[in-house]
This record gives structure tokens, C-alpha cells and sequence, in this order.
């Protein structure tokens, strides 16, 4: 069994770090090279052309909301398996999971998987895949 | 295994670098093979055959005015590029770009080795791009940038479930979500593609989704939607986004030769003794090669309709992977040989294309008929 340790982490946090500066630093600099001449046509929204009419922030379709719950739903189906996926089936010296723990583990997996496959149906007969 | 600091932050610099340039000249690349397959020449006039192209777009970029419109919101409409061209770069952290190994002592290419949530970290992050895309579509306050934000979350949010749930076949052979244990496994076993044939295809397609790559890059529809979310941004801050859209290119390039070709392993470089030079070939030569697939897919394949687009990640995509994970758990689990897997594949695609075939997927829309004088309007369904 390996042990955890938080010191493998470190590298990352410098290298968001240097994203972080990387960032900044070109934002900064396209700030401050590029040149800056407003005029009242440059500040409008492009249309194409057209005067905008009216403002951007308009209602819009539900069917995104209904997409982003279904996200939430699967994703969150997601992160379950994977602790199962990258333990389950270790082999030997690296074994995390009892012998005795496989069976059940399996059937569990089993009926989380069949539960959200009906939940997939329902949505399926439902129209919600449907988009339109 | 870990680094030293000074390794860390030579290995940051140097890959922050590789990463940027790799960007610019795969941009002179896209416009060479954009070119050839056009029957044009590209790009030929600064430098020989214009490989200097990237520099000088580099220097416009910058020196270009950053116009910024007079009603957006302005301080989300700074963060956005930041945001996309930062969770691009910052999913690089786990992803092997070279030889890695067990010993203790030797040099790692990776910037964060033996990180064990490994893939989980990539795919975290590399989510978090949908943020900048929706934050640069809503502060931008132009219709071409919000409905194109709008589509993009809509398909980056639904190609993300494929892409998780398609890896899972793999990490239940490696039992590990770490990278280099998942090369290592590779090394004993052979290559993933040989076992997960299906999951290949899954993930291939979600990556080219999530990379806004032609076939599925709806978001940027140039014909119907200007830009789409960067519309309004120009100079380095529309640099920064293009950049962060390559260097999610190149992570899931080498993504899909760590996880499916077996990373730097390849039949007959497998020790110490085939030396770094040819395990750094084999890994960027099997990425140039899934760069250079994205190109040609981009001029080969029209693009969807988004109901298509849609329809393909949660009624084609979603349910194969599923399946696909089960096969792999009851292989595992009865302790079946690993060979059934590829004919299991090829079964559940062949299924999946039957009724496909069988059962096409109408476009279904509401049709609007406006009202006439003194009747009302009808809509029927089709």
C-alpha cells in the first residue's frame, strides 16, 4: 500500500504560480504596448454593422438549464466511480480491498450503475435528450 | 520520485516555453495544411516558406489596439482570457511529455510527478475553460458572444460526461488515475488501444468536442456567429484565448498517446538502454500525429447541426460508455482474459451503428406558422 504524502503536490502549486504570473503579466503588457484611441464607434457592441438593438442579456432557452442539470447529475455519478475504478481491482501487494469486500463491492457497483441507467431511460422517454 | 525545487521551476519555465511556441508554430501548421488541402500555398511571405510567420502574428498581437466596448462589464472581461489560457496551461501540470520510471533518483518528465489523482487533475481543470468561455460571452454584452457562450457550455458541459466515463475502462485495467502508472501498466500489458478500442474512439471524439475542434466547433461557427464568444476581443487578449484553445490541443494530444499509445513505450523502447531521445520521439511523434489528425478531421468533416451535436454526446456517447465500463468490470471481476475486450468493442460499435441506422434521428422542431388576421398562431410539432 503506498502512503500519501502532500509534498508531491508542491510542484503544482508553483506552476500555478507562474500561470497565475504568465497571465497577468500578458494582460498587463497588452495594456500598456498596445495603443489606445477610443472613439464612440469602436465602443459599440460589433453586430455587423447593425446599431444593436436592445441589450444582450436577454432570456434564454430553458433547455440549457435542463442540459446543465443532467450535467450535474452524470458528473456527480462520475466522481463516485472513480475512487471504485482505481482501487477495485489492484492486484497482489497493492491490493486495497479485502478479499472478502470484492463480492459486495461488485454487486454495489452493479445497482448504482443500474439505478442511474434507469434514471438515463426516464430521461431518455421523457424527450429530454431531445433537443429542439 | 519528486522533484527537486530547481528541477521544478527549470521543468516549468522550459515546458511553459515548449508549450507557447509549440502553440504558435501549430497555428502556422493549421494555416499550412488549411492550405495544401485547399490547393493554396499559406503562409509564405515572412521568412523561408514563412516560417516566420508565428513571430510576426506574435508582434501584431501585441501591438494591435485592445479595444474594449463601452458596455461591458469589464472587470469579468479581463478575467476571461486569463482564465482561458490559465486552466489550459495549468492542466498541463500531470500530463508525461517524456520517458518517466519507477527509480528513485531519475529525472521525470513531467512537471508534477507521481501525482495520484493524475487524470482526475487534467480533467478538473481542464473544465474549468468552460468559465472563461461563459464569463467572456456574458461581460462581452453582444449577442453573437452570449448565444456562442451559450452553445459552448452547453457542449463542453455535455462531452464532458463521454470523456470521464470513457477513461474509466482504463483506470479499471491500471488501477491507478495516475499517468505514469498507467504507462507502466501499458508497458506490461501493451498498449490500451488494443484493449479499449472503443473507449479510444469515445475519448478521441469528446477531446476534439472539448477543444472546440471543426467537426464539433459550434461555439465559433464563423458563417452564423461572427467569433461567437470572442466576438468582441481583440488583440493579445484574442491571442490568449487562441492559445489557450492550442495548448488544450497539445494536453489532449499527449493525453491520448499517454492513455491509449502507451506514452514514450513502444515496442522495442522499453528500458533504460533505448535512451531519452527515442522515448521523447515516440511520445511527440504519436501526439504531432493526433495534432495532425485534428487538422485533417477540420477539413474533412462539415460541421454538425447542433441538435446532432447534442444528440451524439447524450443518446450515442454517454450509453456506449456505459456499457463499455461494464464489460470492462465484469471482464475484471470474473477474471476473464483481457482479449475479449476488442471483440466487445467491435460488437457494441457495430450495435450502436445498426441502430443508428435503423432508428435515424429526426430533426424535430417546432414549426411556427405566424397568426394570420384574426386567427391565432399554431404551433405544431414535426
Amino acid at each position: 500500500m503506498q502512503s500519501f504524502d502532500l509534498a508531491t503536490y508542491y510542484p503544482i502549486f508553483i506552476f500555478l504560480v507562474f500561470v497565475l504570473g504568465f497571465a497577468v503579466t500578458a494582460m498587463a503588457m497588452a495594456h500598456l504596448v498596445g495603443p489606445a484611441r477610443k472613439t464612440p464607434v469602436k465602443q459599440m457592441p460589433y453586430e455587423s454593422g447593425m446599431d444593436p438593438v436592445g441589450d444582450a442579456r436577454q432570456h434564454f432557452d430553458v433547455k440549457f438549464y435542463l442540459i446543465a442539470i443532467l450535467f450535474l447529475v452524470f458528473d456527480v455519478e462520475l466522481l463516485f466511480l472513480y475512487p471504485w475504478a482505481a482501487m477495485a481491482y489492484r492486484e497482489g501487494n497493492e491490493a486495497l480491498l479485502p478479499a472478502e469486500l470484492r463480492g459486495p463491492v461488485f454487486v454495489v457497483v452493479l445497482v448504482f450503475l443500474a439505478t442511474l441507467a434507469i434514471g438515463y431511460v426516464y430521461a431518455w422517454r421523457k424527450g429530454v435528450f431531445q433537443w429542439r | 520520485m519528486t522533484h527537486t525545487l530547481l528541477q521544478t521551476i527549470i521543468t516549468i519555465v522550459v515546458m511553459m516555453g515548449v508549450l507557447q511556441g509549440a502553440c504558435a508554430y501549430l497555428i502556422y501548421v493549421e494555416r499550412k495544411v488549411a492550405a495544401y488541402m485547399q490547393a493554396r500555398i499559406g503562409p509564405n511571405r515572412v521568412g523561408p516558406f514563412g516560417l516566420l510567420q508565428p513571430i510576426a502574428d506574435g508582434l501584431k498581437f501585441l501591438f494591435k489596439e485592445e479595444v474594449i466596448p463601452g458596455n461591458v462589464d469589464k472587470l469579468l472581461f479581463l478575467l476571461s482570457p486569463a482564465v482561458a489560457v490559465g486552466t489550459a496551461t495549468f492542466a498541463f501540470a500531470v500530463v508525461p511529455f517524456g520517458p518517466t520510471s519507477n527509480t528513485p533518483g531519475e529525472y521525470q518528465f513531467v512537471i508534477a510527478p507521481g501525482i495520484d489523482i493524475g487524470i482526475l487533475f487534467t480533467f478538473a481543470i481542464g473544465s474549468l475553460a468552460a468559465y472563461g468561455i461563459i464569463l467572456g460571452g456574458w461581460s462581452s454584452n453582444n449577442k453573437y458572444s452570449f448565444l456562442g457562450a451559450m452553445r459552448s457550455t452547453a457542449q463542453i458541459i455535455s462531452y464532458e460526461i463521454p470523456l470521464g466515463m470513457s477513461i474509466l475502462g482504463v483506470v479499471l485495467l491500471a488501477g491507478s488515475l495516475n499517468l505514469e502508472r498507467i504507462i507502466d501498466q501499458q508497458v506490461r500489458d501493451g498498449w490500451n488501444v488494443f484493449y479499449q478500442p472503443l473507449a479510444f474512439l469515445l475519448f478521441l471524439l469528446a477531446v476534439m468536442a472539448e477543444c472546440n475542434r471543426l467537426p464539433f466547433d459550434l461555439p465559433e461557427a464563423e458563417q452564423e456567429l461572427i467569433g461567437g464568444y470572442h466576438t468582441e476581443y481583440s488583440g493579445l487578449k484574442f491571442g490568449l484565448f487562441f492559445l489557450g484553445e492550442y495548448t488544450h490541443v497539445i494536453t489532449t494530444a499527449l493525453l491520448l498517446s499517454v492513455v491509449f499509445f502507451g506514452g514514450w513505450y513502444f515496442p522495442g523502447i522499453v528500458g533504460p538502454e533505448s535512451g531519452i531521445i527515442l522515448k521523447l520521439l515516440s511520445i511527440w511523434l504519436k501526439a504531432l500525429a493526433f495534432i495532425l489528425f485534428y487538422m485533417f478531421i477540420r477539413w474533412t468533416i462539415p460541421r454538425f447541426r447542433f441538435d446532432q451535436l447534442m444528440g451524439l454526446a447524450w443518446r450515442t456517447l454517454i450509453p456506449l460508455a456505459m456499457v463499455n465500463l461494464v464489460c470492462v468490470m465484469l471482464v475484471k471481476e470474473f477474471r476473464l482474459s483481457l482479449w475479449l475486450l476488442p471483440p466487445t468493442s467491435l460488437a457494441l460499435l457495430l450495435g450502436a451503428t445498426v441502430l443508428s441506422l435503423k432508428y435515424p434521428q429526426q430533426p424535430r422542431r417546432r414549426l411556427l406558422t405566424v397568426a394570420a388576421d384574426g386567427q391565432p398562431a399554431v404551433t405544431t410539432a414535426r
